[in-house]
């Protein structure tokens, strides 16, 4: 790997820690800034298929499948005082790794591979959720700015060991 | 001071059973908290009610093509499901004869042969063993490969849901259904449906009751659990859910019917298919529908949703199952719903509306999981049964029920709690039994 592409590497994987700080500090208006309005932000349903079978989620059920709009609502409502599910908000702490550059044009678009790892608490609880999976991401640069305009997260559980995803992913 | 000195721990069998008849009093509704919290409870359950009563295991639209499989758990046994090369659908236990080793992993796919992993005995999906490898030379010719077909689970279905039981003297699936066939017509046989990509899992730590209880009669959480739907202008108000019938009937099923509506919420283009699939008065009904939220005894619970998304009025149709995986936790399978010949744009709408409202990271289901869990983890333990904790389940007891176009003991608004009753009612008759 030449130095140019550790720099480029090390762009997008501070744009994800600082993504991962974001939703972490519960700063959704800011991290919602991070989006670009073209956004699709999907997390498929995953299945156990015989052998090695792919894809080996469905390209049809989501946990998540929002565009701009319906995330800006998703962020809306947490701000209301009927957000239960996330009163008291959970702990989460966001680790991320892997990161790839998979696709590159200089001022243009990016595709970034990545690994994360979700840690959440609730309230009082002493047991803890994880949440696994790998995210495709798609950037476009706006303004200056990389912005997400698409996020595949694909979750490693078919169950997911968690009560509900009113985190986000 | 304690209410009781006795312990039910200490209790055998009969004298659970003896106690919950004493201190469940549906039809003066009165529960005990530790009906939601006991492993004692939970172990009589399983034997009694899901041993006994048919179980929802899928959709036939899940299986749409011979050679078609998938797994799925009854009563916490897994099952194969199959379409076999007849189009017939059948249901095995997923055990190998031979020595028990399970005999496929995967949630669903599609081939004709079953191959054990551990000897190699082969199935096919019509259940018989139709290879031993060496037999010949290792059993001669004493081995009967007919004695030897898969475990068959009794499977029936009504209007493509398919319902298992391992009671092989179980009523009729019809006749356990019974008044409740009339809603899950305008439900699932309004028009063909088909189930959309995979259903949705998760795990969350309550008993499964909770949602079962949740979506047989308690429309009146609506306004304080969602509330924010309201705030964000999806539904008209925060009463909207009062609004409507409540009906129960036989066997511990019932459901609420919100109406009126003055958007119809299903393919306007469809209204053909639905007359000719439904009564008038199921039309009529169906229709008027703002939304249907419902559940057949134990722990299949269906739901028309109805909501404004971005300025547009969109239904969803789901069904969900609380399966039961310990008397504290349990996976929620939720499947979604669509008219098969409904447009594109109304199937990608209609999905999208289901996954925003009431999947996994729905703005509706998020705040439901966290009231089930606080009130599983409130329940548990010995101090709710010593100090003898009970809900109140009153609601709408002083009133009288309703004419109604459909079957069953109907109310002329949600908010009342005869539905609840109405399902512990049949449940202690099951575990009293």
């Amino acid at each position: 790997m030449n130095v140019e592409k550790m720099l480029l590497k090390c762009e997008f994987e501070q744009w994800l820690y600082d993504e991962a700080q974001l939703l972490d500090d519960i700063e959704f208006d800011d991290w919602f800034d991070l989006m670009h309005s073209s956004l699709r932000y999907q997390m498929p349903v995953r299945i156990n298929k015989e052998g090695v079978e792919r894809p080996d989620y469905s390209t049809e059920m989501f946990t998540f499948n929002d565009d701009i709009e319906l995330l800006r609502l998703r962020v809306d409502r947490l701000k209301t005082d009927y957000a239960w599910a996330e009163i008291p908000p959970s702990r989460t702490r966001r680790f991320v790794s892997n990161v790839r550059v998979k696709d590159f044009v200089e001022g243009e678009k990016a595709v970034i591979k990545s690994y994360l790892l979700i840690y959440r608490s609730r309230s009082t609880d002493i047991q803890h959720d994880l949440i696994s999976g790998e995210r495709n991401d798609e950037f476009i640069f706006e303004e200056g700015k990389w912005k997400l305009a698409k996020r595949i997260f694909i979750v490693d559980q078919t169950t997911i060991n968690t009560r509900n995803l009113a985190i986000f992913v | 001071m304690l209410k009781t000195d006795k312990s039910l721990e200490e209790m055998s069998k009969q004298q659970v059973v003896n106690y919950l008849n004493e201190t469940v009093k549906p039809e003066e509704g009165v529960i005990p908290a530790y009906l939601l919290g006991d492993q004692k409870v939970y172990d009589i359950e399983h034997e009694k009610v899901f041993l006994k009563t048919w179980v929802f295991v899928g959709h036939e639209s899940e299986v749409p093509n011979k050679g078609d499989f998938l797994t799925r758990e009854l009563a916490g046994y897994s099952l194969i499901i199959t379409r076999d090369g007849e189009g017939e659908i059948r249901a095995f236990y997923n055990m190998c004869t031979h020595r028990g080793m399970k005999l496929c992993r995967a949630d669903k796919g599609n081939k004709s042969l079953f191959t054990c992993p551990y000897h190699g005995f082969n199935f096919k999906n019509t259940g018989e063993l139709v290879g031993v490898p060496l037999q010949k030379d290792i059993y001669g010719s004493t081995l009967d490969r007919s004695e030897m077909g898969l475990h068959k689970v009794k499977l029936d279905s009504y209007k493509g849901l398919l319902f298992g039981t391992w009671n092989e003297d179980a009523e009729p699936l019809e006749e356990f259904l019974g008044d409740i066939k009339w809603y899950l017509d305008i439900l699932v046989g309004r028009a063909e449906m088909e189930v959309i990509g995979v259903p949705q899992r998760f795990v969350v730590n309550s008993n499964w009751k909770v949602g079962s209880d949740n979506f047989v009669g308690d429309s009146y959480h609506t306004m304080v659990t969602h509330g924010s739907i309201a705030k964000l202008g999806m539904v008209p108000n925060a009463t909207y859910s009062k609004r409507g019938f409540q009906i129960h009937m036989d066997n511990g099923h019932g459901l609420n019917l919100g109406t009126p509506n003055p958007d119809f919420a299903f393919p306007a283009e469809l209204k053909d298919e639905f007359k000719s699939n439904l009564s008038e008065e199921q039309y009529e009904v169906l229709s008027n529908l703002k939304n249907m939220i419902g559940n057949v005894f134990p722990n299949l619970s269906f739901l028309i949703s109805h909501t404004k998304i971005k300025d547009q009025f969109i239904s969803n149709t789901s069904i969900r199952m609380w399966r039961p995986i310990g008397h504290n936790k349990m996976e929620v399978i939720a499947w979604m719903l669509v008219e098969k010949n409904a447009s594109q744009d109304w199937k990608d709408r209609s999905r999208d509306s289901f996954i925003l409202t009431f999947s996994p990271s729905g703005i509706f289901e998020q705040d439901d999981t966290e009231v089930f869990t606080d009130i599983t983890e409130a329940a548990q333990g010995p101090m709710p049964f010593l100090k003898n904790l009970t809900y109140n389940y009153t609601m709408g007891l002083h009133r009288d029920p309703v004419d109604f176009i459909g079957p069953g003991i109907a109310y002329d608004d949600k908010f009342t709690e005869a539905s609840q009753r109405n399902f512990y009612k049949y449940w202690l008759e099951l575990m009293t039994k």
